[in-house]
């Protein structure tokens, strides 16, 4: 059920310098809590733990965490990436229970082109990039595909109108606008200059 | 220009640059970013100049947000005063930018078009910059 494997060693001395030290040596300082269990300062391997974020569930990969001789299924709450470098410094796993539904962001890529917006001078907006849903472990998936070639300039694409894989919930209102159409600023002048020369 | 309405001091001491940026370290809204490298003050002129470069490129489509405000007043003396008399004039505003600090964010459908506009909007800025996107490799 699980997407990857990851081994952790626990025991991790805390504070900056020790973190700094491990990821000097290709460890990544993280931390694993939930399921009511106690939390647990852990070290992953950073070749390891890119490997397992780059299964097709991506971010929200269901991982089999393997610390100490047990085993948790747990998925990435939290990632922290330094300012500059943009390089991981640290993540929180949280443990999940398989048989219940967790809630997690799903992140939204758009396909296909809105030929009809474009065509008459406009062009399209991504306003929101992920949702909130509610799903069993074995059916999150690593992203939500949304379909805009049928967009027009009239009409927005709303949380609503998305179509989501079964067993999925969608915890986002509703009304909120996914992508939005409206004319660019260059079409907005062209339109006006047209009208005042009919005029 | 962007200036502040008022202020609370009308002259601030320079102050020190240390560190990295606190927060606004990812693309929030858009769907890439300029990010600044290293530490510096920007003028508003410059931010003016950054955004000016960028929205002609992407010819008025996409959508800018500018992420950074000057509000700190910067003085100058006039020319060939004498020293002291006091701090001299404000002159113009500057925003404190610290490594990491994302100034621009960029809507726009075409990756290289919007690549280009923000490559001229770096070269408008007086720091190091760079472009990073809302995805994120691991």
């Amino acid at each position: 059920m699980s997407d990857a494997t990851l081994t952790a060693e626990s025991g991790r001395q805390t504070g900056t310098s020790a973190s700094r030290r491990a990821r000097h040596d290709r460890q990544l300082p993280g931390v694993v809590y939930g399921a009511g269990k106690d939390s647990i300062a852990i070290t992953v391997d950073k070749k390891d733990f890119r490997l397992a974020m780059s299964t097709e569930a991506g971010i929200n990969a269901v991982i089999d965490l393997q610390v100490d001789g047990g085993s948790d299924q747990v998925i990435v709450r939290e990632v922290q990436r330094h300012p500059v470098r943009r390089d991981v410094i640290h993540v929180d796993f949280m443990r999940i229970d398989p048989t219940r539904p967790i809630e997690l962001d799903v992140p939204l890529h758009l396909v296909g082109e809105a030929k009809k917006v474009t065509v008459n001078g406009g062009m399209t907006e991504q306003r929101l990039n992920r949702i909130r849903v509610r799903a069993a472990a074995d059916r999150i998936p690593g992203k939500i595909e949304v379909d805009i070639s049928e967009m027009t300039l009239e009409r927005s694409l709303l949380v609503k109108d998305l179509n989501l894989p079964e067993g999925l919930v969608c915890l986002t209102s509703p009304q909120l606008a996914v992508v939005t159409a409206e004319l660019t600023r260059a079409a907005v002048v062209a339109r006006r200059a047209g009208d005042t020369e009919e005029s | 220009m962007l200036m502040p309405r008022k202020v609370k001091h009308r002259k601030t001491h320079r102050g020190r640059t240390k560190g990295t940026a606190k927060g606004a370290t990812s693309v929030s809204h858009g769907q890439y970013g300029i990010q600044a490298v290293e530490p510096g003050w920007i003028t508003a002129r410059q931010i003016e100049a950054a955004r000016i470069a960028m929205t002609r490129h992407i010819k008025r489509g996409g959508k800018v947000w500018i992420n950074v405000f000057p509000d700190k007043p910067v003085t100058q003396k006039p020319a060939e005063t004498r020293m002291g008399s006091g701090k001299g004039n404000p002159e113009r505003w500057v925003a404190v930018v610290r490594p990491g600090r994302v100034l621009f964010e960029l809507s726009y459908p075409d990756d290289a078009i919007a690549r280009a506009a923000l490559n001229r909007a770096i070269q408008k800025l007086p720091i190091k910059a760079k472009i990073i996107t809302r995805e994120e490799s691991f």
